[in-house]
């Protein structure tokens, strides 16, 4: 999918919805190759593994039709336009925290998260709300982890805190 | 002694101070972690059951019952409130409950949750407690091509979330049946859509789904307005409790969804999330208010809570009297009661009348545990609304990733929710329905594996499908909920019926 | 007893700081499941019989239990605080899902508990016995469906083993994978299929109350306490056990292999351990060392043939 043209008012053709389309037939496609390398195991209800995949990937094929045809005449309902900015700070948190947790462990990654997602809604002083953000996940992961033993990855601060 | 002498005698041992002081505990232990997006009842119970070994068996059965319940309720307070559906049983209760807390209407939204869990509780764990033989009994006649049947209900069922096109309610069902494919086909075991990538063989899981498609989606959605989205929510107009209009239209869900909830979750294929879809679309069918639905109708959270709850009662059926696990959650409950030296099975009733009628009256007392917790706290929980913006949203991605870390350590599952993150936002922007993905990906398999055990059964023989008298009344109503409104409309009749069928695009 | 609760908590909270983690138990699996279960009984009986002061458990599901083998082969190299559970079903799910790192990859310890699977039929099933069954079999295999766990699991790999053995093709068997033992159990309960193959403790209290009639066990010998005939009595010669184990990283010296075993022994031996079977239920299959990787190396043999049989890899 595209990120799509912010409108506010109706084109004719909604370029981005062509886009849906788009998606929705390299959806199908990619269902149909995968499907294709199933091999058939000996079986008596006579539907595959394939065969459901194969139902699938036709009718997306049918919507994508469908929806090249509605966006053609500009059958989309009008868009709010998008500030990307902030929706980038939220993704950005997101990546950061994958890309910290397993070797800075749960607080410092989630820690960002949250300073990040704060950063997003107006909040930008980072140096307050990090380490809010850290010090509030390290009281989430005593009470998850130590309590309740859910297995949240450790890093330097909860190993600081475990001896 | 009868039923109702060990039913007296085991709410006498519940009643017990100190018991009630666990049921209390057990219950707010339940709703505290089951609240958290991601985590599940199933995964609830497991982290909490180990709490329980350290009472007597009468406490610790007790402060389990009350986990259990706590834990099937505490996913609707996010979804009301933060439209985050802690789990695939409470999707349906964000459609409308959070239209309505929205609207300053969250007080009423949470207590008719509240309420409607412990109507449905209550009567279906009596229920559970007099007509279990009788239920499960019909359970069992329930073979592939009956759930096929049913499968196939619940799926004209679905186009009642689908919102106001057609055209993208079923592109976002579509696109939740090709998520489904993902993963080890069960039934060969063949590889599908996986492409070599070895952390995607078991699939989507629905929560992480639902967390991403709901918490990230809104989260990136709201952000992405600026300064020109919505203002700051009004936490409560009107009354935060419950009017006498609202009473009036929540009881009658209460018991549709008692009765539907119930022997859905009795089946061992059930499932409580397709109870809740089934009395959601009831519930639209049948309101007198169907120009709410969609933007807070309250007895689309009446409905799906309390067939929520009554299936959670409802899976105890199999569970006790055939020693049939049916969920994870009931899986983790069966290594919990051999614990207490109960070994679920058939024999159970005639072996061990105490313990059995010990639970049951303990799950009634946590159920009554559960109401006497939460209704006080409507008024707290609803101030959540008005959390700065900022603290609000880190706060729910904070515990939206908690869940999916906590059950689930990896690195790519955290990809996965950012992707599907993504996809919900993108959705929102171009008016896709969120809920039909999560459907589709819940219904989609359920439906595949049903079909194909039914026709290996069969030998091939498509014939069965229809022959079954249940398969057959199944699909006739099936088929008469699609028709039927169809043709009213051909006729020019009823109005209310023509906003209830999608738009044609 | 008043007070109990609140001082387990304050306890537990005093606690914490300082919970070094001695053994690390990873469980491929999710919570609530045998492997996990396997994992926490672990944990808790080697706090208790004092063997490690602090043992962690790390979920970490997925495939079968393949994707938390392969995260334990890679990150847990060369790190002897660091312990695998695993199982029979493991074997099947490396060869069916191709998974690039299997049991020779880490180093197996003990095998410490297993079950036998059960075969069975409904109560008003026209069966008998296993001859009535294999005559079915033989003379219309497609007409036997036969409902268990998940395709390539211990309870499919038991119906290739029987048609095999019956000397029908195993390629011909209709097999109808159900995802839990809950759902196979209530298809059988409902006569949906002929027969059902699962692990003898989910028949069970099914068998005693007389609702399912059980044909066979597969223990080689025949099980204390339970009225049956094994496979081989039956004329097919077959013996499984689905056993769960406990392996070490990979990458061990011999001394730190040997500390490992030996700390697992330890567990095996104490009377906690005892105490844990007999609640579970559990069967006590302890074999340790070279003995066990033999009976391995036999095992992961045999269920690549009989995968190979039934069509489920090539």
């Amino acid at each position: 999918m595209s990120r799509g043209v912010p409108s506010s008012t109706r084109p004719k053709a909604d370029k981005a919805a062509f886009g849906i389309a788009i998606f929705l037939a390299a959806l199908a496609a990619l269902i149909f190759w995968d499907a294709s390398r199933l091999t058939a195991v000996a079986n008596y209800s006579r539907i595959g593994p394939a065969t459901i995949p194969i139902v699938i990937a036709t009718c997306l094929l049918g919507l994508a039709v469908w929806t090249a045809i509605a966006a053609r005449a500009g059958d989309f309902p009008a868009r709010e336009r998008q500030q990307i900015a902030p929706a980038a700070w939220v993704v950005g948190g997101l990546v950061l925290q994958m890309l910290c947790l397993k070797t800075l462990g749960f607080s410092i990654a989630t820690g960002l998260l949250f300073a990040m997602t704060a950063a997003a809604f107006g909040k930008r002083k980072l140096y307050i709300t990090i380490p809010l953000g850290i010090v509030l996940c390290l009281a989430i992961w005593l009470l998850f982890a130590g309590l309740l033993q859910l297995s949240l990855p450790a890093g330097p601060l909860e190993h600081l805190l475990r001896r | 002694m009868s039923t109702f002498e060990f039913l007296l005698q085991g709410l006498l041992v519940a009643m017990q101070p100190m018991n009630l002081v666990y049921a209390l505990i057990g219950v707010t232990l339940g709703t505290a972690v089951g609240v958290l997006p991601g985590i599940g009842p199933a995964l609830t119970v497991a982290l909490l059951l180990p709490v329980t070994y350290r009472l007597d068996p009468g406490g610790s059965l007790i402060m389990f019952a009350g986990i259990y319940y706590g834990g099937m309720y505490g996913g609707s307070t996010t979804s009301i409130l933060l439209n985050t559906p802690g789990e695939s049983s409470s999707i349906v209760t964000a459609l409308e409950g959070n239209k309505m807390a929205r609207a300053g209407r969250g007080g009423p939204a949470l207590a008719t949750a509240a309420i409607g869990s412990f109507v449905a509780g209550l009567i279906a764990t009596i229920g559970l407690a007099f007509i279990a033989p009788a239920i499960v009994k019909l359970a069992l006649v329930f073979g592939p091509r009956e759930y096929f049947a049913l499968m196939v209900l619940a799926f004209v069922t679905v186009s009642s979330a689908f919102g106001d096109s057609t055209l993208r309610g079923l592109t976002s069902l579509f696109l939740g049946f090709a998520l489904a494919i993902i993963g080890i086909d069960q039934l060969t075991g063949q590889t599908r859509m996986s492409f070599g990538v070895p952390d995607l063989l078991d699939g989507v899981e629905v929560t992480t789904l639902a967390v991403a498609m709901f918490a990230i989606g809104e989260t990136l959605y709201i952000a992405a307005q600026g300064d020109q989205g919505p203002e700051k929510v009004e936490a409560v107009r009107g009354s935060v409790w419950m009017t006498a209009q609202d009473w009036a239209r929540s009881w009658k869900p209460w018991l549709r969804g008692t009765v539907i909830g119930f022997p859905i979750g009795a089946m061992p294929a059930g499932g409580a999330e397709i109870g809740t879809f089934l009395s959601y679309a009831t519930e639209k069918r049948l309101t007198k208010h169907p120009e709410e639905f969609g933007h807070g109708a309250i007895e689309g959270v009446a409905g799906p809570e309390a067939a929520n709850n009554a299936s959670a009662a409802g899976t105890l059926v199999p569970l006790l009297t055939l020693g049939l696990p049916t969920t994870a959650t009931a899986a983790i409950m069966l290594a919990g009661f051999q614990q207490y030296g109960l070994q679920p099975g058939p024999l159970l009733f005639a072996t061990n009348p105490q313990l059995v009628w010990g639970l049951i009256a303990s799950l009634l007392i946590a159920n009554f545990m559960l109401l006497v917790l939460n209704l006080p706290l409507v008024g707290l929980w609803v101030k959540l609304l008005t959390i700065p913006r900022p603290w609000l949203y880190a706060g729910i991605l904070t515990f939206a990733t908690l869940g999916t870390i906590g059950a689930n350590p990896s690195v790519f599952e955290l990809g996965m929710l950012l992707a599907f993150g993504l996809m919900g936002y993108l959705m929102r922007v171009f008016g896709y329905p969120i809920a039909p993905v999560v459907v589709g990906l819940i219904l989609g398999p359920l439906a595949e594996q049903q079909l194909r055990r039914a026709l290996a059964i069969s030998q091939g023989d498509p014939s069965v499908l229809f022959t079954s008298p249940i398969a057959a009344v199944l699909l006739t109503i099936a088929a008469l909920a699609l028709i039927v409104p169809a043709v009213l409309r051909a006729r020019g009749k009823g109005q209310v019926l023509s906003q209830l069928a999608a738009s044609e695009d | 007893m008043k007070h109990f609760l609140m001082t387990t908590v304050l306890s537990a909270v005093l606690a914490f700081p300082a919970f070094a983690a001695d053994y690390t138990i990873v469980a491929p699996a999710n919570p609530g499941g045998g492997w996990d279960q396997t994992a926490r009984s672990m944990q808790t009986v080697m706090q208790q019989a004092g063997i490690s002061g602090n043992v962690q458990v790390q979920n970490v599901p997925g495939a079968g239990g393949t994707i938390g083998l392969a995260q334990f082969a890679s990150q847990g190299n060369g790190n002897p605080n660091t312990l695998l559970v695993g199982g029979y079903v493991m074997v099947g799910a490396i060869l069916t899902n191709h998974s690039p790192v299997t049991l020779r990859d880490v180093e197996p310890i003990a095998r410490l508990t297993g079950e036998y699977e059960a075969i069975v039929v409904p109560a008003s099933s026209p069966i008998q016995n296993m001859a009535d069954l294999v005559a079915a079999l033989k003379k219309d295999p497609g007409s036997v469906s036969w409902g268990g766990g998940s395709a390539g699991g211990t309870d499919h790999i038991m119906a290739g083993l029987i048609a095999k053995a019956a000397g029908v093709d195993p390629k011909a068997i209709n097999y109808i994978a159900f995802s839990g033992g809950g759902e196979a159990l209530a298809a059988i309960l409902g006569a949906q299929v002929t027969a059902g193959i699962s692990g003898y403790g989910e028949f069970e209290s099914q068998i005693k109350s007389g609702t399912l009639r059980l044909l066979a066990v597969s223990s080689a010998e025949r099980l204390p306490g339970v009225d049956a005939p094994t496979l081989k009595e039956a004329g097919l010669d077959i013996a499984v056990q689905n056993w769960r184990m406990v392996a070490a990283a990979p990458g061990l010296s011999a001394e730190q292999k040997a500390a490992v075993s030996a700390d697992i022994e330890k567990l095996v031996k104490s009377p906690q351990w005892a105490e844990v079977l007999k609640t579970k239920g559990w069967q006590d299959t302890y074999l340790a060392g070279d003995a066990f990787k033999a009976q391995l190396d036999k095992d992961i043999a045999a269920t690549e043939t009989v995968l190979k049989d039934i069509g489920l890899v090539q």
